[in-house]
């Protein structure tokens, strides 16, 4: 049975009744029918709710009711229940200031420290791609750091497109593919210059087997370069050397062959 | 290891990823092998087939940049007119004889 009283406290006495009291003074007996609100009766205090707070339910689940989402609080305090807890500054101005080593390698992943992205303008003020006639003129090392110059650009233009979409900042992206894909082109045109010369090269080795010049078996030198005049110009270069030994007996005879190198 | 191909067909409404259904099904992710697995359940490295990548030594001082000013004009390749184009053996020669032929 539950018996509750609609006021909480069980000693003080109703107003009605107070009033009543005095009333009674005048009138020299108060009636009769509230003479059991007039007596102090003990009355019944008890909690709203009948649940009660045991520390091992029915089932023996001591984590019963007990959620880290719902933010419930343990059911029985621990060491740490005293400790304060440190709480989350959620104004970004009030954190305090990280230092950070301005060298550090993870700044090339962005085009500037000062602000998380480039501009749509700024990204878009590039220029050209390589083409391929311009990369077969680059030595190896050339190619190599400039393949990798390119995977450094097309992890800072990513970064700043993941950054942007995180952020939703805005516009951007567009300028930001435009300008991947003129890296990627450059990439081509380097992985296409070093296709070129394995395949070239490949050739070469066919083409030296039938070039009297070359020696490539590895016994002597691997070019003879053999001195030979078109016949074509053989007259005309007889013509001019006596030409000149008219002209000016004291100058040296000069190799009648041309040195084609 | 291949994955199982009918199940890993996009066509099909079953667009399965590495997590879904009971063991048996593999997909990988495109990283590659390196190396094999023991009857045992372990897996063994192949440190030939694994990837090293080589870091070129003058790529802090490089001043190459992936772009090349728009005022430049792209122009025409030497290889113009070539049939064999740029994979031609004879112009390879050519240049190796002008530069590295004689020591």
């Amino acid at each position: 049975m539950i018996s509750f009283s609609t006021m909480s406290t069980s000693t003080m006495v109703r107003p009605v009744v107070w009033r009543m009291l005095r009333a009674s003074q005048f009138q020299n007996a108060p009636p009769t029918f509230l003479l059991p609100s007039l007596l102090n009766t003990s009355l019944q205090s008890s909690p709203f709710s009948s649940t009660s707070n045991n520390p091992y339910p029915r089932d023996m689940n001591r984590e019963r009711g007990v959620s880290t989402q719902r933010r419930t609080g343990l059911r029985q305090p621990v060491s740490v229940s005293k400790t304060p807890l440190p709480k989350p500054v959620l104004d970004s101005k009030k954190r305090s200031k990280v230092d950070v080593d301005p060298d550090h390698g993870l700044w090339q992943f962005f085009h500037s420290k000062e602000k998380p992205m480039n501009t749509p303008e700024e990204d878009h003020a590039h220029g050209r791609a390589w083409t391929v006639e311009e990369l077969r003129q680059k030595s190896w090392e050339d190619l190599h750091s400039l393949w990798w110059v390119c995977c450094k650009e097309r992890n800072r233009i990513s970064t700043e497109s993941y950054e942007r979409q995180r952020l939703d900042a805005g516009y951007g992206d567009a300028e930001a593919r435009g300008r991947d894909a003129q890296v990627r082109v450059t990439m081509r045109g380097i992985k296409q210059t070093l296709t070129e010369r394995y395949y070239s090269w490949q050739d070469a080795q066919q083409v030296a087997k039938t070039d009297a010049e070359v020696d490539l078996s590895g016994e002597g030198p691997a070019y003879t370069p053999m001195d030979y005049v078109e016949e074509g110009n053989v007259l005309e270069e007889e013509s001019q050397f006596r030409a000149e030994v008219a002209l000016s007996p004291e100058a040296k005879p000069e190799a009648k062959s041309v040195h084609n190198a | 290891m291949k994955p199982t191909q009918a199940l890993a067909k996009r066509v099909t409404r079953l667009a399965l990823n590495t997590k879904n259904t009971n063991k048996g099904y593999y997909k990988g992710t495109g990283t590659g092998s390196t190396g094999w697995h023991t009857k045992h359940g372990g897996y063994i490295i192949d440190w030939e087939k694994v990837r090293t990548y080589v870091v070129p030594e003058g790529l802090s001082n490089c001043k190459l940049s992936p772009f090349v000013t728009k005022k430049i004009r792209p122009q025409k390749g030497r290889f113009e007119g070539d049939p064999k184009g740029a994979f031609s053996g004879e112009r390879y020669l050519e240049k190796w004889k002008e530069e590295n032929g004689e020591d």
